[in-house]
């Protein structure tokens, strides 16, 4: 073995190859510090809009949804087809799903929706109402800011109180203290009892608030809708979402509800599921294909650049040829030439590349900053740039250290 | 006086070809020689005579087509570029006309890299460099860039290089073709003192008057041996 910190000196004499050709190197150093910077700047603008989406769901209430919705939602009190027949969405197939896997089960909640003509003193107009069962407020993200939550007897009795979001609170109530007020729903009084906080979510910091109309919410005890506005005797629901925080179970809990929900149903297919986890399972293998793209475009800059710096390295190759005789000579075996110049050649990738994550990074702060969303960035997209720079920037040095180990030492000794 | 140990150089019927068949360029026809250790040998011909080729044969740098060389010991003819270069690392010691120092490394580095190839450690080299420097009366230069000497300081420090390895045959191939005959004159005397030191020289030139400097004259001419005088 010839060892003797011999690593050290080809990395001192790359050193000073690279110092002495600064433009050469500068030049070869370009096309992987453009494509680092751009694989980087690529998975680093993707994660960022990815990890904006994941907040975005979080602020929603979580992932760990399960929703169940008649399939042709009628929320204006005309029945179905289906309806007429006794079917659809009922308290039973809340009652039975809960059943299925109670353990798993975090939360179930119904809702049943309504529009009536909603009017205070100040306000006089038509609405959505949103009638609430179970813990439907902190499923959904919802939070009482004022006053008080339902309590189980007001849901139980479909006791005729409301909460208000805040659009809905300035809306019927624009002076003075909403709770205690009385809001006529339909034929219905109603007391204000507590106000949500307010919802917002911009998913880029100049956009509008796309949680606005959360803050439209007229919440009322379900049972009150059902038994006092649109209800019927079978007590059809609108929603029911299950709670189920073990992602693994979701799965199989799925499977067997929707079985449940059908036999139930006679057979007859009224509903759907809509897991929120899945939804957004398929949302990120879109983001994934960005990924691809990203990644291709920067393997493309890489490849571009690699190119380049086989020209670069071949045209300089031919102001060294002397210099490889003379090395030869005084008993340089190929390899050692072969090696000097990777060492050249995998130094200046070294080099390009962490300019290039420099690059990368203000690259991506650059576009985060302009479309308004946080910049949020991974080790893993560090490692990818850096990994691929390495790939490319050895498989592209291979083919001028491998001409140059390959001089005939009589040759490039008489080479002009 | 009488040479008991086996010779440096030892060739029989060494020839060159160049080209394909029908383009073939006999460079060498058959060149037996034999060079002793300690000798100081001159290899004279005109431009054209082969000479340059059989340098590079027994300075290892390329292969003979045919016949035998052996270098202090070692058959040449056969060897892998591998083995070859470990041959010229460890054997062989060139100076060159053109000096060919690497320009952008130190004087001292220069005279190292020979030894940095036969994997000698980094202090050691160091010390040695030194040592050869000092011997070629240049050892203040050391830290400088081949750029800044002048061309008998140059060749001083190819001298270093070319004995860095301490090897078997020092081979200088014009060495003075490039100096005003001052300094030429001045490199022959280095040379004159190697030899005396016990080192085995072979001059490459076709100045008969330079040649005149050695023990012995090989005259090379169209590929052969034309006359050897002084024989060993």
């Amino acid at each position: 073995m010839r060892t003797s910190g011999a690593f050290r000196e080809r990395l001192f004499g790359a050193w000073v190859e690279i110092r002495e050709n600064l433009g050469r190197s500068v030049l070869q150093a370009l096309g992987v510090l453009l494509g680092v910077a751009s694989v980087l700047g690529g998975f680093s603008i993707s994660d960022s809009q990815r990890k904006r989406a994941d907040e975005m769901f979080v602020k929603m209430g979580g992932l760990d949804k399960l929703n169940v919705q008649p399939k042709a939602a009628v929320r204006d009190g005309q029945p179905t087809a289906l309806q007429q027949a006794n079917l659809g969405l009922r308290d039973a197939d809340a009652i039975g799903g809960e059943a299925l896997k109670a353990d798993a089960i975090q939360g179930v909640s119904r809702q049943k929706f309504a529009r009536s003509r909603v009017v205070s003193a100040y306000g006089d107009q038509d609405r959505q109402i949103s009638g609430i069962g179970g813990d439907f407020i902190p499923a959904n993200g919802y939070a009482v800011a004022r006053g008080r939550a339902f309590s189980a007897s007001e849901m139980d009795t479909g006791a005729p109180v409301v909460i208000l979001g805040t659009e809905a609170a300035q809306t019927f109530f624009p002076k003075g203290d909403a709770i205690g007020q009385t809001l006529r729903i339909g034929s219905v009084p109603v007391t204000v009892i507590g106000t949500f906080g307010e919802r917002v979510f911009r998913f880029r910091e100049n956009q509008r608030n796309q949680f606005w109309w959360r803050n439209r919410i007229i919440a009322v005890p379900a049972n009150l809708v059902q038994r006092r506005m649109n209800g019927d005797a079978y007590r059809r629901i609108d929603r029911i979402t299950f709670r189920i925080p073990d992602m693994a179970v979701m799965g199989s809990f799925a499977k067997q509800l929707s079985s449940l929900v059908k036999a139930n149903h006679r057979l007859q297919e009224d509903f759907r599921l809509d897991d929120v986890a899945a939804r957004i399972r398929r949302r990120e293998s879109q983001g994934d294909v960005y990924d691809i793209i990203f990644m291709l475009s920067g393997v493309l800059a890489l490849v571009g650049g690699g190119i380049v710096n086989v020209n670069i390295q071949m045209a300089g190759l031919k102001e060294r040829v002397r210099e490889v005789g003379v090395k030869m000579a005084i008993g340089a075996s190929g390899r050692e030439i072969f090696k000097g110049f990777m060492t050249e050649a995998l130094l200046l990738t070294a080099l390009g590349s962490l300019a290039g994550l420099v690059l990368g990074v203000g690259f991506s702060w650059i576009i985060t900053k302009s479309i308004g969303i946080p910049l949020y960035m991974t080790p893993a997209s560090f490692l990818w740039a850096y990994v691929l720079a390495a790939i490319s920037g050895f498989l592209f040095a291979l083919y001028p250290a491998w001409k140059a180990s390959r001089l005939s030492p009589m040759e490039a000794l008489r080479y002009e | 006086m009488m040479k008991t140990t086996s010779p440096i150089i030892q060739t029989q019927g060494l020839t060159k070809v160049y080209g394909a068949n029908g383009t073939a360029v006999h460079a060498l026809r058959g060149i037996d020689l034999s060079v002793a250790k300690g000798e100081f040998v001159a290899l004279i011909g005109p431009s054209g005579s082969g000479k340059s080729t059989l340098m590079a044969i027994l300075g290892c740098l390329d292969l003979p087509t045919e016949g035998t060389y052996t270098l202090d010991g070692h058959q040449v003819q056969g060897l892998s570029g591998g083995e070859l270069a470990r041959i010229r690392n460890e054997k062989v010691g060139f100076v060159f006309q053109s000096y060919n120092l690497l320009p952008k490394a130190s004087i001292a580095r220069n005279v190292e890299l020979p030894m940095l190839y036969a994997g000698v450690g980094r202090k050691e080299r160091r010390e040695r460099a030194l040592i050869l420097l000092e011997k070629v009366g240049i050892a203040d230069k050391a830290d400088k860039l081949p750029g800044t000497l002048s061309g008998g300081q140059k060749q001083r420090v190819a001298v270093a290089r070319a004995l860095a390895n301490d090897p078997a045959l020092l081979l200088a191939d014009e060495p003075t073709g490039a100096l005003d005959s001052r300094t030429g004159a001045e490199v022959l005397d280095l040379f004159r003192e190697l030899h005396s030191q016990g080192n085995t020289l072979l001059l490459v030139t076709h100045d008969p008057s330079i040649a005149a400097q050695a023990e012995r004259k090989i005259e090379i001419k169209d590929g052969l041996v034309a006359t050897a005088e002084g024989a060993a």
